[in-house]
């Protein structure tokens, strides 16, 4: 009995993993189209794409200090989608000038 | 004479390096692991969603509980992680039921007393009742998802008796380009279920 309960988790594991591979390997490219069979354009900031990930939430130091580059620090970094960030910094957080 | 190779390098990057690391992953990436994370939690207990065992990895990672190979990339290091953290939480599962499980309003629960990376791969020698029900109902929903499609659903059968690719495909007298076409359709169907943000089928 417990031979055979160990070999329908077994089986579950065998297919998340064999699957999970597919997903590791999937190119870009697939993402992409996966993502606009679905309706959505994961090059928009809060593309539905993104609902329920917390992390892209986390701030880039790029996006606080001006020209603060990580890239320089790692050896090959990933590339980003939609390019370094270049908003403007909130009107609220510029210093005031003195006069 | 003829010296050795040096033996393989397994260099561990710290825990700064990881977060800078984790702090340029792409969306591209993000995305591969939100596919992943909804993939690797299926058939585990109710009390813990996909975005708990994603969010736990991530935290495993940063805290350095887990530390990243230089040379392993780093959502495959995750997918690692990820899949680790299935077996340690039904193992919590089975010790304590869902009352003193984890729990959706306190994810975090590190006990670096333990060698994770030793207890972390066993597999539960006592599954429950409950995992079995779990993974029978897991098994028969991904099934689902590939219904109709007769390379797809063997291949699936072939990944859960432990086949390798090559024997799958001459169990089944399956070509190399049919078999390949028929991953790509999974991979597809894959993503879209990844990316979905309704609830799974």
């Amino acid at each position: 009995m417990c031979a055979k309960k160990v070999a329908v988790i077994n089986a579950l594991d065998r297919v998340l993993d064999g699957l999970g591979e597919e997903l590791i390997e999937a190119s870009d490219e697939e993402i992409m189209a996966a993502a606009r069979e679905l309706g959505m354009d994961p090059t928009m900031r809060g593309s539905a794409a993104f609902l329920g990930l917390k992390y892209p939430l986390l701030r880039h130091p790029s996006d606080f200090f001006e020209g603060f580059d990580l890239q320089g620090l790692l050896p090959a970094p990933a590339p980003r989608l939609d390019g370094p960030a270049t908003e403007p910094p909130l009107e609220g957080s510029r210093r005031r000038k003195k006069n | 004479m003829r010296t050795l190779p040096p033996l393989a390098d397994h260099r561990v990057l710290g825990p700064t390096q990881t977060a800078l690391a984790l702090a340029l992953v792409s969306e591209m990436e993000l995305l591969r692991l939100k596919t992943l994370a909804r993939w690797y939690a299926r058939g585990l207990p109710p009390d813990m969603a996909w975005d708990d065992l994603l969010q736990e990895a991530l935290t495993r990672v940063l805290t350095g509980a887990r530390q990243r190979p230089e040379d392993v990339p780093m959502v495959a290091f995750l997918a690692g992680v990820m899949r680790s953290l299935r077996a340690e939480h039904w193992r919590r599962f089975n010790k304590g039921g869902f009352h003193r499980g984890w729990h959706r309003d306190s994810t975090v629960h590190l006990d670096q007393s333990q060698n994770e990376s030793e207890t972390s791969e066993l597999a539960d020698p006592t599954p429950g009742p409950e995992r079995t029900v779990i993974a029978k109902q897991e098994l028969a929903r991904i099934r689902r998802l590939f219904e109709g499609d007769t390379v797809a659903l063997a291949i699936i059968a072939g990944l859960s008796d432990g086949r390798s690719a090559e024997q799958i495909r001459a169990a089944k007298a399956i070509s190399k380009t049919d078999y390949d076409s028929a991953r790509r359709r999974m991979r597809r169907i894959l993503l879209r279920e990844g990316l979905t943000c309704a609830p799974r089928r």
